[in-house]
């Protein structure tokens, strides 16, 4: 195995933050990680298990309690300031409202450690803070104000502060949260894009798993007894995904790559049909708590012929023509 | 995008305006002098009349100067406080940053002196008494701080500031009650300081405490861009937080230390100016804003001195007064936005 292009390693790292002078709260331990050049890497777990903490501690805003994190193999904390501002840029869920702050400024903030004491931007730093704007489709938006634009725009526009920071490793803190569900997929497509084609390493973290699973290279799944990482494809096939929610109601679906809520069903209804209709059918017919039984005829059934439905119980036959009416159909004869 | 035109027009504009203030305010007075017996004094030193260049030289240039360089300082450090606090309602008045150098200053002539360390008045007591103010001012500026980084909420931290403030008037008044009657007198006459109450002597020692935070100020510009987005990010773009912030306090406790020990405490020109100078040049960012607010302190301030002396009249009206005035109803004004903005999101 070629260890060259392993841009980020993380030895039995324990997080945490302080409780007093000398003390910690440990929040996480024994995290052994790794992340190659051009990875895109999706962060996943619940709700204050520690992944805005691993975010921070790898982009140097916070100390780890304990073992390593080596950036093309020399520690974080041997980097100077300036250096490490060169190699790790981040991009934190809170949101940025500047009054008369214009695009391009706050993306040439992202020039500060390449400019000189006075922060004066020389051609190449516009030069790269343009096309950190073109890179992320925001170019005509440079002289917007950002209190103007939309959270998604905002969003992009923290993207191009990172590429204009010019940096090998982007760390991002729940990029897709405030954001419509266009935006999300755009969002994180856009940081898959900039991962091939910048080969930049870019980490972020997400609630959203359906759209990790189809763009990330690679998941850290922090689980509550540990964190374990693979391709998402990997994680699906041997059934790791639904140990994220152990103790609830919600069951991983391999097929469709999405979590779905457990249900008791209680009757059986017979299906008959295919394709399409059949599929929708089937899930209507389950979100109403009935067990579907494939060519099942001999109990109350559904008849699906294209966009037309037939239900058949002892006494009647009735065609309707959507799901919607069939579902008030079945509820009323009951 | 402002084009560049607008911002060269922008700019021949304030300065022009600035300069025909500052000569207006050197005209203007309860002696009526001829303009052009000013300009000569101004530029060759002495004048066919005595008393004219007597007032002049001794009053009404010092007192313009005093207006012009209270007006940069006490803007630049409103900006810098905002800037740093995340705070657009921050300033050395509201916040207590010139209530801590006057504590400084009282603790200095009401407590020190009365137990008699000092001599009355020795050719260095204007260097203590600005030392005293800075330190005053310092100390308030730490205690908030402290405070701002566990409360993040702005309207609480600036309810704090006039807490500060009002306890150190309280302190001040016991040490008033304390102190014998010479050091009263002194201490009380400091307190009613003015821009027309800055001496020459004095003058020598303000400028340069002025002009000093004034070129820290400006280097730290690249600083102060760098927290518009909070310390988070400064952080990661690689800006070392302990050192800017030991350098833009010292700057602001050296700006609004050094006029509250002269002037008194001038209130309202440090959080109305920074907001002033982004309505005219409509960007957040500091290499604009800084000399753009010192410009614009310097006409709002110079402006307040000239309603303040009432033309034809001998005496002259409070410039606190007058400067509450013109920003108080600016500070209304961002209150209310801000009330609006909060209410969409």
């Amino acid at each position: 195995m070629k260890t060259s292009n392993k841009i980020l390693e993380i030895k039995n790292l324990e997080i945490g933050y302080p409780v007093s002078k000398k003390s910690f709260y440990s929040l996480f331990s024994d995290i052994n990680l790794t992340a190659k050049k051009g990875e895109l890497v999706a962060v996943i777990g619940k709700n204050g298990v520690g992944k805005s903490t691993l975010l921070r501690s790898i982009a140097g805003l916070q100390d780890s309690i304990h073992g390593q994190v080596t950036i093309n193999d020399i520690l974080i904390s041997d980097y100077s300031r300036s250096e490490f501002a060169g190699l790790v840029s981040f991009v934190s869920t809170e949101i940025v409202h500047v009054n008369n702050l214009r695009v391009f400024d706050l993306v040439a903030l992202g020039r500060f450690p390449h400019t000189n004491w006075f922060g004066k931007l020389e051609e190449k730093d516009i030069v790269a803070v343009n096309r950190a704007l073109e890179m992320v489709g925001m170019k005509g938006f440079a002289s917007k104000n950002i209190n103007e634009i939309s959270d998604g725009e905002r969003q992009r526009v923290m993207i191009a502060r990172t590429l204009a920071q010019d940096t090998q490793l982007i760390i991002l803190d729940e990029p897709t949260a405030f954001l419509d569900l266009p935006n999300k997929y755009e969002i994180v497509h856009l940081l898959n894009n900039l991962s091939k084609t910048e080969k930049k390493t870019i980490i972020f973290s997400t609630h959203d798993l359906n759209i990790a699973i189809q763009e990330a290279d690679k998941i850290w799944l922090m689980l509550n007894n540990g964190i374990i990482e693979g391709a998402p494809e990997d994680l699906i096939l041997n059934e790791t995904f639904n140990r994220i929610f152990d103790h609830t109601n919600l069951n991983f679906d391999k097929v469709k790559g999405d979590f779905r809520m457990k249900r008791k069903h209680s009757e059986k209804i017979g299906l008959i049909g295919e394709g399409i209709y059949y599929t929708w059918t089937k899930k209507a017919l389950e979100r109403m708590n009935f067990t579907v039984d494939k060519g099942n005829v001999s109990i109350p059934h559904v008849l699906v012929n294209q966009s037309t439905w037939q239900y058949v119980n002892e006494n009647s036959i009735i065609s309707v023509n959507s799901i919607y009416e069939l579902a008030n159909l079945i509820i009323e004869s009951k | 995008m402002v084009s560049n035109k607008y911002k060269l027009f922008t700019w021949s504009l304030l300065i022009l305006l600035l300069i025909m203030l500052f000569l207006a305010d050197v005209f203007l007075g309860s002696v009526n002098i001829p303009i052009k017996e000013i300009l000569r004094i101004i530029f060759s030193g002495n004048s066919e009349y005595k008393e004219f260049s007597t007032i002049v030289l001794q009053f009404r240039l010092p007192k313009a100067l005093t207006a012009l360089l209270a007006g940069f300082a006490l803007s630049v450090s409103g900006l810098q406080m905002q800037t740093i606090f995340k705070n657009p309602l921050a300033g050395p008045y509201v916040l207590g940053i010139s209530s801590g150098a006057s504590l400084g200053v009282a603790i200095l002539v009401l407590g020190v002196s009365s137990a008699g360390i000092f001599g009355q008045i020795g050719p260095f007591s204007n260097w203590i008494i600005v030392l005293a103010a800075w330190i005053g001012s310092g100390l308030i500026l730490l205690l908030i701080l402290a405070v701002s980084t566990r409360v993040k909420d702005i309207m609480t931290i600036l309810i704090l500031g006039i807490m500060f403030g009002s306890a150190t008037t309280a302190v001040v008044g016991i040490l008033q009650y304390f102190s014998n009657e010479t050091m009263l007198k002194a201490f009380i006459i400091w307190t009613m300081g003015s821009l027309g109450g800055v001496s020459m002597s004095q003058l020598y020692v303000l400028t340069p405490s002025v002009l000093l935070g004034l070129v820290i100020a400006l280097i730290s510009v690249k600083m102060l861009n760098a927290l518009l987005l909070g310390e988070n990010y400064a952080k990661s773009m690689g800006l070392n937080i302990r050192l800017s912030r030991f350098f833009i306090f010292i700057s602001t406790s050296l700006l609004a230390g050094t006029i509250t020990a002269f002037c008194g405490p001038i209130g309202f020109i440090g959080i109305a100016v920074p907001h002033l100078a982004r309505l005219v040049f409509k960007t957040a960012n500091h290499s604009i804003l800084l000399p753009g607010s010192m410009i614009i302190g310097g006409i709002v301030l110079l402006l307040s001195d000239i309603i303040s002396q009432l033309p034809g009249k001998e005496s002259s009206l409070p410039i606190n007064s007058i400067t509450a005035l013109v920003g108080i109803p600016i500070v209304i004004w961002i209150i209310i936005r801000k009330q609006r903005f909060s209410n969409i999101s």
